[in-house]
């Protein structure tokens, strides 16, 4: 393995650019799409109608975040195919989990008596479920969406397996060539992508915590 | 008014009601206090009446219309309810807290400020610095005042309070009660106010209920319960202290009597004689401005009077230089008062000017009389 600059420059002018697009593109997309499934399952697990299929189905989430990423990656493949499609549902797959279980957690760290209050001067369920719970639970839903982009970020590295291009493709073409340069770019990208991520997400999460959560 | 009849609650999977056959009547404008130890279904009953827990059987009627009939959110939006743990949104203002039932109404926003403003001023609190506070920056009696003040937020004719004072420290509490019974006289809501604190229960009701397991044991005013406990739990759930109690239930002013002796500083030389001339039991001391500054009981004169000077009998009046009580006092404080000045007689008091006279013998009469009222 040798180190070329030149290569080195080829990587961050010319290839990193795309790769990084179609890297952020995959990632919120998938994101978004795990976002629409998640947080909305989150809510339904924790009506008292449904509270009994809660543990199942969180046991279930578990069970596919245990998967290897790139198990899941190479499991979408035969059945989706190649490219961008298959690599966004491995990585909406793998970023379900830590949204849901937040949501869940978050709804039900919700202070009963402040609920039992609510409901006791006339809001409806819906009322309380708009106005009381969900922006509650925010900070501890926006933390789960959090922990979930920046897992999604790296697993989609993996997506270049499939044709799913991304900050992937240098990394698996650096390793296939021998090319060191290649690699730093891709890795470093990625990883620098991801601290990107977390920071932006947590100045939302800041955004969104409820002013009177801070005694200041 | 809100009529209970035959109402029970079984809650699933238990064999014992936690309310069984309940009868029970607040009249309009009546604070009516359930009290009872924990689990004696004090709770269940609030949480039935604005239908947030519904009865297994029973009627609840208020003013006269079945409950049921109304949408459990509209019923509740007509309905002040205060709960121990308060339950402000954390997330909301105080003002915005306060405008939840309001805008439930769809009030304009102008309405809603003014009425605001009105309540945390009603509650104490200063609206200009409290509004647009957060729940985390207030004390914790502060915080229950807002939690008054928004159950009041649309004048409901009826208020539903969980031990809405259980939370705040003793003195606090204290001050809050006294505040409320303070509002309630201006608005004579009726109002049904769980406690187990006994104390409160006396302080607080009109009538009072008490409930053990689930049964209304004894339901009457606090001097008819002090009075006349029906049966061995109620007496022992007052406490045997009952009679002291009951010395809380009136003030000073109602049985203080007007035969009392009025001796100026002029006239002490001639003190035994002025006061055999009076026949009363006490004589008072006034200055030359009027102000009361001291005591003589008869009987202590009677047996020495004639021997003292003056001097030594305006000595002897002062030493009951602060055995005076206001009228609005306490029986409760008027009795420690005595014990602590180790006197007979107390000058009663309005204002500034000597009203009346009250002595150990006639707290003793009225704590003993079974149906003064």
């Amino acid at each position: 393995m040798k180190w070329s600059w030149e290569r080195f420059l080829v990587a961050i002018l010319e290839r990193a650019p795309q790769a990084l697009i179609d890297h952020i593109g995959m990632v919120l997309v998938s994101l978004i799409v795990a976002i629409i499934i998640s947080v909305p399952i989150g809510i339904l697990l924790t009506r008292p109608r449904l509270k009994w299929l809660g543990g199942i189905i969180l046991n279930i989430l578990n069970l596919m975040q245990t998967f290897p990423g790139l198990a899941i990656v190479a499991l979408a493949m035969p059945i989706l195919g190649m490219g961008f499609k298959p690599a966004v549902f491995a990585l909406t797959i793998q970023g379900l989990l830590p949204i849901a279980r937040n949501t869940i957690a978050g709804l039900y760290g919700v202070d009963p008596d402040v609920m039992e209050a609510a409901r006791g001067m006339g809001m409806s369920r819906k009322k309380v479920l708009y106005e009381v719970e969900i922006p509650l639970a925010m900070p501890v839903i926006l933390a789960g969406i959090r922990t979930s982009a920046v897992y999604v970020v790296s697993v989609a590295t993996l997506a270049a397996y499939i044709g799913g291009g991304g900050l992937g493709d240098l990394i698996v073409s650096g390793l296939n060539m021998f090319w060191p340069d290649f690699i730093v770019v891709g890795a470093g990208l990625g990883a620098l992508l991801a601290i990107f991520f977390d920071r932006v997400l947590g100045l939302v999460e800041k955004k969104y915590t409820p002013l009177g959560y801070s005694t200041e | 008014m809100i009529k209970l009849i035959n109402v029970t609650k079984i809650y699933a999977g238990q064999k014992e009601p936690a309310v069984r056959e309940l009868n029970l009547t607040v009249e309009e404008g009546e604070s009516c206090v359930l009290v009872g130890p924990s689990g004696c279904g004090k709770s269940t009953t609030l949480r039935m009446i604005n239908r947030l827990i519904e009865p297994s059987s029973g009627t609840i009627l208020i003013d006269g219309k079945d409950i049921r009939e109304t949408d459990p959110d509209q019923l509740r939006m007509g309905i002040g309810y205060v709960i121990q743990q308060i339950g402000l949104l954390p997330h909301r203002t105080v003002a915005e807290n306060i405008a939840i039932v309001p805008r439930l109404y769809g009030w304009p926003k102008d309405k809603i400020k003014e009425r605001t403003d009105e309540l945390l001023e009603l509650v104490g609190l200063d609206p200009e610095t409290t509004r647009s506070k957060y729940p985390a920056q207030l004390s914790g009696g502060q915080m229950q005042r807002v939690g008054v003040a928004r159950a009041m937020a649309v004048d409901p004719p009826i208020m539903l309070m969980d031990e809405p004072f259980g939370a705040v420290d003793p003195i606090a509490r204290n001050h809050l009660q006294d505040e409320f019974l303070r509002l309630q006289s201006l608005m004579r809501k009726t109002i049904c106010f769980v406690t187990h604190d006994i104390n409160e229960a006396i302080k607080m009701g009109d009538r009072i209920a008490i409930f053990n397991r689930g049964e209304l044991v004894q339901h009457g005013s606090p001097h008819e319960i002090l009075s006349n406990p029906v049966n061995e739990f109620v007496r022992d759930f007052i406490g045997y202290d009952r009679v002291v109690k009951k010395l809380s239930l009136c003030r000073v002013g109602a049985i203080a009597r007007k035969d009392f002796g009025v001796i100026r500083e002029s006239e002490l030389p001639a003190a035994a004689e002025i006061m055999r001339k009076q026949q009363t039991e006490v004589s008072f001391l006034l200055d030359h401005l009027g102000a009361p500054g001291g005591m003589l009981a008869r009987k202590l004169i009677e047996k020495q009077g004639a021997a003292l000077s003056p001097g030594a009998l305006k000595e002897l009046a002062q030493k009951g230089r602060e055995a005076f009580i206001q009228e609005d006092a306490l029986l409760r404080d008027a009795l420690s008062l005595l014990f602590e000045l180790s006197v007979d007689y107390l000058g009663v008091l309005r204002g500034e000017t000597l009203c009346g006279v009250v002595s150990l013998a006639d707290i003793r009469e009225y704590a003993a009389g079974k149906e003064v009222d």
